[in-house]
């Protein structure tokens, strides 16, 4: 006796479990221009490091003399692996099984994903195609009775809420994502999309029975919704950008929240003065300026380019948000983009803001910010969005934030709005270009002195004389004077200045060990 | 293809001329927006068959500016 028919069956499981939902549904899957599941593992790790995770789960098949014939697999793949040498999660729906509406084995594995990146502590990436619960259930055996999970059972989204404290969460949608995947893959720090793909909360037949819509998946919940709609935060051009661009977000986090970021090698000089910068304001307050321009010139170069790494550009599209490196350390950045309602801020901007500022200090990373800020945006839609609220939210997570900040004032920072530029004990830079106030001068004159221009011999010179007048008294000259600003400065010193504080303010961050970010209820 | 503005104001100037052959990020109009005045571009080359608004119309965010060969 020996256990090599055993031995020979393991084998024999594994070669039909790597075989997904069968040569034919693979091909189909592959003729839509989409990898599978196993393609898409390699492609987002390191070679050969994936050590997967159950991967005996599924269901078997035997023949009439007790024989394996066949195994439908879990239809979720889930392992360990590595990304750049380090130790990560990985899990998602195989599409070709059963359209990734889970099966049995599938839903226990993807459940247990959030758990094991808990128990683990590290990050955890979601490749998600696939729908939700089916009307008729996981379970396909006839007249089985659905009995419910135990009462005292904990909910999957225990586990799903409590990783975003603990571990970095990327997911990306690669297909139709519907139902409780598109739920896990916004439960993330950061989400990427294909063009294909769609995400939606239910398809287009539950749509048109329940409203009458008839609209395809892509209307519903393709990249042009979802981008602008802030459910995702990049488009990828194919898979192998999403997988690229996930690679890049991890680089910039510490594998979890009990560590800082890691410091890397820096080969950008720390006293570089970009000349560009002198002028890149133009005096004429009604022309735009390239916020992003300013950004890329004082963070870290990466080769050629530069290492900003940009998430949800497309909402609330005011402010920009996003990763970058400053002397070899992660940063989190933000600035206002006077291309879009003069960088006001908007709801989505505001909601934008505070996920951001939320996720920076989940992960102890410092935040620079770039600040033109004319204030919350004005009129009868922002009003309806709900801005206030959802500003002054955002102004409570930047002010309670606990990682160093820094702030750059480049131009304007007016109104409420301004508070969410300058976190709690920052250190705040000056251009000469900055202005500050309670409101812009070109719009607040007109108001506050209605009367006075009425009266005038001249109404539009008094406008004008008013305007230049009140402009001298929001110039950071003064505020330099009395130490509101720590420095007005060239604008070509920005980063050597930036990365002076930095040094000091990573090594006071560092003193500390850290701990998970919790934060109460939010206005 | 279609020009939209992803912004709200008003059409300050059209610069761009119909029936010219235009090279991706030429200006097409600029809007004033906050009292800022903000360039709408081509996002690719091509010809522009039409400009569909004029100076000091009010715009909405998706509306249809321009129309692109």
């Amino acid at each position: 006796m020996s256990w090599d028919k055993d031995i020979d069956e393991i084998k024999q499981r594994r070669t039909l479990a790597k075989q997904q939902g069968g040569e034919e549904a693979v091909k189909l899957h592959h003729d839509k221009g989409r990898l599978t599941i196993r393609e898409r593992v390699d492609t987002l790790l390191d070679k050969n490091s994936f050590d997967e995770v159950g991967e005996g789960a599924g269901v078997p098949e035997y023949d009439d003399e007790g024989k394996l014939k066949d195994f439908q697999p879990a239809n979720f793949v889930l392992g360990f692996g590595q990304i750049d040498g380090r130790k990560v999660i990985v899990g998602g729906e195989d599409f070709t099984v059963r359209g990734g509406s889970p099966n049995p084995a599938g839903l226990r594995k993807s459940v247990y994903t959030e758990k094991l990146a808990l128990q683990y502590k590290v990050p955890l990436i979601r490749l998600h195609e696939g729908g939700g619960g089916s009307v008729g259930g996981t379970n396909k055996e006839k007249n089985r009775r659905p009995l419910g999970e135990p009462v005292f059972s904990q909910s999957r989204f225990v586990p799903l809420a409590q990783t975003l404290s603990a571990v970095p969460v990327a997911s990306a949608a690669l297909g139709p994502v519907a139902g409780l995947p598109a739920a896990r893959l916004v439960a993330s720090h950061f989400t990427v999309m294909t063009q294909n793909a769609a995400v939606l909360i239910a398809g287009p037949q539950v749509v048109k029975r329940a409203l009458g819509h008839d609209m395809t998946k892509e209307e519903l919940g393709g990249p042009q919704v979802h981008l602008s709609s802030g459910a995702i935060d990049n488009l990828a051009e194919d898979e192998a950008d999403a997988m690229a661009q996930i690679r890049r977000f991890l680089s910039f986090l510490p594998d979890n929240a009990w560590h800082y970021p890691e410091k890397l090698p820096c080969t950008d000089k720390a006293d570089r003065c970009e000349d560009s910068l002198a002028d890149i304001v133009p005096t004429n307050r009604r022309q735009p300026f390239q916020m992003r321009k300013i950004i890329e010139a004082v963070v870290d170069r990466d080769g050629d380019g530069s290492s900003f790494f940009e998430m949800s550009r497309k909402y609330g599209p005011s402010l920009i948000t996003g990763l970058a490196r400053l002397d070899g350390e992660s940063v989190g950045i933000i600035g206002n983009d006077c291309m879009y309602y003069a960088g006001a801020m908007t709801a989505a901007a505001a909601q934008k803001l505070r996920r951001f500022a939320d996720f920076c200090n989940s992960f102890n990373l410092p935040i620079v910010s770039f600040v033109d800020e004319p204030g919350f945006m004005i009129g009868p839609d922002s009003e309806q969005a709900g801005t206030i609220r959802h500003g002054t939210a955002a102004i409570s997570a930047v002010l309670q934030s606990r990682v160093p900040w820094a702030s750059v004032q480049v131009l304007k920072a007016f109104g409420v709005a301004a508070q969410a530029h300058f976190g709690p004990d920052g250190y705040v830079l000056s251009w000469p270009s900055a202005a500050s106030g309670a409101l812009p001068v070109e719009g607040g004159v007109a108001v506050a002195f209605a009367r006075e221009i009425a009266a005038a011999e001249d109404p539009a010179a008094r406008q004008k004389e008013l305007e230049d007048m009140l402009a001298a008294s929001q110039s950071p000259f003064p505020r330099a004077e009395g130490l509101s600003v720590h420095e007005i400065i060239d604008p070509r010193e920005t980063r050597p200045k930036l990365i002076s504080w930095l040094r000091l303010a990573v090594a006071a961050m560092q003193t500390q060990p850290p701990v998970p970010y919790m934060t109460g209820m939010r206005p | 293809m279609q020009v939209k503005s992803e912004i709200a104001g008003s059409v300050w100037k059209i610069i761009a001329e119909t029936g010219a052959d235009i090279a991706a990020d030429d200006v097409i109009v600029i809007l004033e927006s906050m009292k800022m005045e903000i360039p709408l571009v081509a996002p690719k080359a091509g010809k522009l068959k039409e400009i569909h608004v004029s100076e000091g119309d009010m715009v909405g965010e998706g509306q249809l500016i321009a129309t692109l060969d």
